[in-house]
């Protein structure tokens, strides 16, 4: 989790991301954002984050992003 | 003679005009009756029926690319659907190192199938509509005698290669289960409302409620005739009221001033968005008769505060599908995601991730334009869209921050009118390119707008040369300037949230029908249509 926090906040420093639960829905998280996160989390955590991931509900918490990456990974 | 005509295949393209006495006079009521007709359990097959004899009485032999299309939806689904289900069976069975090789492998054979499938489609639309445009740019530039092919291309063609594209893309990435019907499939891609102009639906959108489809109800039957209604006033009394004008604004556009050609511009912008979204009222009416609920495809868009914006709320279903298949897989394919990781090390955060968009977008912008038409001047206008959106991107973080400093918030409200004026005028110049003939008549309208614009002293009388040129006359324009407040008043309302068909229902019998028989007498009075008046084609129908 602390690499994810880290990941997030060198793309939008900034931002709660530990708390904030509405990162895409509030505009927090931008479309050039996502695409830099994804490349850096693919890096990160060595998986592939298929186009059909790239949902609101994947991205509006740290959260989710984890279970997403988690997921992922065991795929 | 008429309706033997009709009844000759391929032989009445004109019946693809949904505000026509064809369609609306007589393939609709006969499509009503007939399916009312049916027991419950056949009315799927009669919506097919009617959809397959729809499209045989616009393309004729023509229909047989729509067939083998479906043809390989249908195999190459279920194929890719059973090496799926063999992957699932194999990973479980597998020790966990050796599942992520077996994935690639099931994997890779899948997206082997998909991309064969997708590539016969593009090829075939490369095939028919641009070979000739790209022989002819070949034998120009390299002064080559190529003969140019002259291909006969099915109505509707740039409509359902897309929406077939979709399914094969959608399988492929498991979002939506494989047909194993191939009949739910043909109604799915032939539905008569749909494939002449769109939208471009989805299949989880239309296939299964198309296939579960309900009889008639008193309802459905009346909005949807509503919207029909709501339809034919844009079509007829904006739409091809303007055109002559139109026309003749763009074909003389060098024996007028400047001011004349952006008069010009304005007025297509207007005719094309009461033509094109006349025409999804007359989809969407007559789909909702028979209960199915299409995809909206405008919303608004004159509203929009950027050009971005613009494209989210005009012809949205084919934005939606330049965006989930071509936008996300470039800009999530292998090379894009490393151009974006090393791009935001050197340019930082805004501009890093921005390049691999860009390359997405120039992409995303050259299929839009090229996908309208075999011509120039529409890669330039989907090239124009690119640059716009691109700087709009650029400069977004600078511009909101002088926004702020100068109190511009999106709560200011003359901030916001300004906004959407901006916005309109460029797509008018936008359109102005689109609607050009070529490429040297829209340089030749945008040279005169910024070099020689006036002379506005005695306008009025250059403005009645031009539209007495076209058969129009100043009435002409009142009329539409009338029907143009209508739809801006509903508009307005609809943006407030206002249901507006739902609150006149709710109105006094006598209010209900004075309003909708007020709109039926306007359409008949004020319509062009009759002696004089050259039916219009609706303008996508071509695309």
């Amino acid at each position: 989790m602390n690499e994810l926090l880290e990941i997030l906040n060198d793309i939008q420093p900034g931002v709660d991301f530990e708390n904030e639960t509405h990162l895409i829905d509030n505009h927090l998280l931008d479309s050039l954002s996502i695409i830099s996160l994804v490349a850096e989390l693919e890096d990160t955590f060595d998986m592939t984050i298929p186009a059909v991931e790239i949902i609101p509900d994947n991205f509006n918490s740290a959260e989710a992003m984890m279970e997403m990456i988690q997921r992922l990974q065991e795929d | 003679m008429d309706v033997l005509s009709l009844l000759h295949a391929g032989a009445h393209p004109g019946l693809t005009a949904f505000f026509s006495l064809h369609y609306l006079g007589l393939f609709l009521p006969a499509a009503v009756i007939l399916f009312s007709l049916t027991p419950k359990k056949g009315k799927k097959y009669t919506l097919l029926l009617l959809s397959l004899g729809f499209y045989w009485l616009i393309s004729g032999v023509l229909i047989g690319y729509l067939a083998a299309s479906v043809a390989v939806l249908w195999g190459c689904g279920l194929w890719m659907n059973s090496l799926q289900k063999k992957r699932d069976i194999a990973v479980k069975a597998a020790e966990k190192p050796d599942r992520k090789a077996i994935k690639k492998k099931y994997n890779g054979y899948c997206r082997l199938i998909m991309g064969l499938a997708v590539a016969a489609h593009i090829a075939l639309i490369l095939v028919l509509k641009y070979s000739g445009f790209f022989l002819t740019n070949v034998n120009a530039l390299f002064g080559t005698g190529f003969a140019i092919p002259e291909y006969l291309k099915p109505l509707g063609l740039s409509f359902f290669i897309l929406q077939s594209v979709s399914y094969l893309v959608d399988v492929y990435r498991q979002t939506i289960p494989a047909d194993s019907n191939p009949l739910r499939l043909l109604l799915f891609v032939s539905f008569f409302p749909q494939i002449v102009e769109g939208p471009i639906c989805r299949y989880s959108q239309t296939a299964q409620q198309l296939w579960e489809v309900q009889p008639i109800r008193y309802e459905n039957l009346t909005a949807g005739l509503q919207r029909i209604l709501w339809g034919l006033m844009k079509k007829l009394v904006v739409a091809d009221r303007l055109n002559p004008f139109v026309e003749e604004l763009f074909t003389h556009h060098a024996g007028y001033p400047g001011w004349l050609s952006l008069l010009g511009a304005v007025l297509y912008t207007v005719q094309l968005y009461m033509d094109f979204s006349g025409s999804m009222d007359a989809v969407c009416g007559t789909a909702q008769i028979f209960g199915i609920t299409m995809p909206e495809n405008f919303r608004r868009p004159f509203f929009s505060k950027s050009i971005s914006e613009f494209w989210n709320r005009w012809h949205i279903t084919l934005g939606t599908w330049f965006r989930d298949y071509i936008f996300y897989p470039v800009t999530m394919s292998g090379p894009m995601k490393k151009l974006t990781g090393s791009a935001r090390k050197k340019l930082g955060n805004h501009f890093g991730p921005l390049l691999a968009g860009s390359v997405a977008l120039l992409c995303v912008w050259f299929s839009n334009g090229l996908w309208h038409g075999a011509a120039w001047h529409y890669i330039f206008f989907g090239l124009y869209h690119f640059v716009l959106i691109l700087l709009g991107n650029c400069f977004a973080p600078y511009l909101k921050k002088a926004n702020e400093r100068l109190g511009f918030t999106p709560e200011n409200k003359p901030f916001r009118v300004f906004q959407m004026l901006r916005t309109s005028a460029l797509v008018v110049f936008g359109e102005l390119i689109f609607r050009a003939e070529n490429l040297a008549q829209a340089g030749g309208m945008l040279k005169a707008i910024f070099t020689n614009f006036g002379p506005l002293r005695g306008c009025y009388s250059t403005l009645k040369t031009a539209l007495e040129a076209s058969g129009c006359d100043v009435l002409d324009l009142l009329i539409v300037a009338v029907a143009v407040c209508i739809v801006l008043v509903v508009s307005i309302l609809q943006e407030k949230g206002v249901e507006i068909r739902g609150s006149l229902n709710r109105k006094p019998t006598a209010l209900r029908w004075a309003v909708w028989y007020a709109l039926i007498l306007f359409i008949l009075i004020f319509g062009a249509y009759g002696v004089g008046y050259i039916p219009v084609d609706p303008m996508y129908a071509n695309f």
